[in-house]
């Protein structure tokens, strides 16, 4: 059977519509390749900007760590310095003819070599006066707590061989502290009165 | 035109808006099939009449929303494919014969007038919001494959037989002469 002249004019009309479907396709990929494309500049863009900004990152890092390093070597050498210029006591005040309360002030940091005087000072509020006949100081009252009748403010150190508290025989200004040694302040009436 | 078109007219707008909103999948519609094959059966200018009526109303009450400006670009659209119904219909003479080569025919129609009613309306989008009309069109790709092949599909599995079935409904000769009283 011969195709009719409208018949091949309809079939053409097919074929133009499967050329142009083609062609939406083929522009619908290309416009989709076009965007990968940007997108893959902008991906690229940004990978090169993250590479970048993560080498700062780390040079800066490894400097503050060389800075830290530094830092930490020098404050080491300074707590080294400082360990070698003070020494830590245990200092305890028995307020036992006031209110009998007791108060312990462990690892008082104080500078090497320093006295009783100055190393309760460093803990509580202390009123002293010096006897220059004695060459000592005589302690009045510590925290407000006056010495009072026959109640006064006697110091001990502890033994720690013999486990016992031995009564401080010299002004407290003039007794030298050693590391790590135990003092007590007691509010009493002593033992020889 | 007398009051049984006018009820015709009616009953099969009323037909063909009732499927377009009916649920689908996007780009799938019946109303093309419908103007094509009433064109066909009752005239050109009754096929375009009923193309530009379904549009209008399906542009107020549509589940995708008021078509707005574009209303006139659909109506445009849908009357060209009724009338292209009508005038082929004409261009076929008395009794051709039904066969493979007349089933080409329609599809290779119903391809390419689903592509201008496309182009139509994606066109007039890209006018009236001035964006331009080649992305337009290639961004409305795979809307326009869909809707193109579903339109073949239907028409080139159905008009005949559709054809057929409305004339021994009718009670005539389908073939014996075009309707256009």
């Amino acid at each position: 059977m011969g195709l009719s002249k409208r018949g091949l004019v309809i079939f053409c009309l097919g074929w133009l519509v499967s050329l142009v479907l083609t062609s939406f396709v083929a522009g619908y990929y290309y416009m989709e390749f076009q965007k990968e494309v940007q997108l893959s500049r902008e991906y690229a863009n940004m990978y090169n900007n993250l590479t970048q900004n993560y080498t700062g990152l780390l040079n800066n890092y490894l400097e503050l760590v060389a800075q830290y390093e530094s830092e930490k070597q020098n404050l080491t050498e300074l707590v080294e310095e400082y360990q070698s210029c003070i020494m830590h006591v245990n200092i305890c005040i028995d307020y036992k003819e006031w209110n009998a309360t007791v108060v312990w002030y462990n690892d008082t940091i104080v500078p090497l070599g320093c006295d009783l005087l100055q190393a309760t000072r460093t803990v509580a509020i202390v009123n002293s006066t010096y006897w220059s006949a004695h060459q000592a100081s005589f302690v009045d009252a510590i925290n407000g707590v006056w010495k009072a009748g026959a109640r006064f403010w006697m110091w001990y150190r502890w033994n720690a061989e013999k486990k016992i508290w031995e009564y401080g025989n010299v002004g407290a200004d003039r007794y030298k502290l050693t590391n790590s040694e135990t003092v007590m302040w007691r509010y009493e009436i002593p033992g020889y009165s | 035109m007398n009051v049984r078109r006018i009820a015709l007219l009616s009953a099969i707008a009323s037909l063909c808006v009732g499927i377009q909103l009916a649920p689908r999948p996007p780009s799938v519609e019946f109303t093309s099939p419908i103007c094509f094959l009433t064109g066909f059966l009752f005239g050109a200018f009754f096929g375009a009449l009923l193309g530009a009526l379904t549009m209008f109303i399906n542009g107020f009450l549509s589940p995708w929303g008021f078509a707005g400006i574009i209303m006139p670009f659909q109506m445009l659209g849908m009357a060209l494919i009724g009338f292209v119904g009508g005038v082929y219909r004409k261009s076929l003479g008395k009794n051709p014969s039904v066969g493979y080569s007349l089933n080409l025919e329609v599809i290779s129609l119903a391809a390419f007038f689903t592509l201008v009613y496309d182009i139509i309306t994606n066109v007039g989008y890209a006018v009236l919001f001035n964006v331009n009309i080649i992305a337009v069109l290639i961004l409305g790709t795979w809307f326009t494959i869909v809707h193109v092949v579903s339109n073949t599909l239907l028409i080139g599995g159905a008009f005949f037989g559709l054809v057929r079935i409305v004339g021994n409904l009718l009670g005539e000769d389908i073939w014996a002469c075009q309707r256009e009283d």
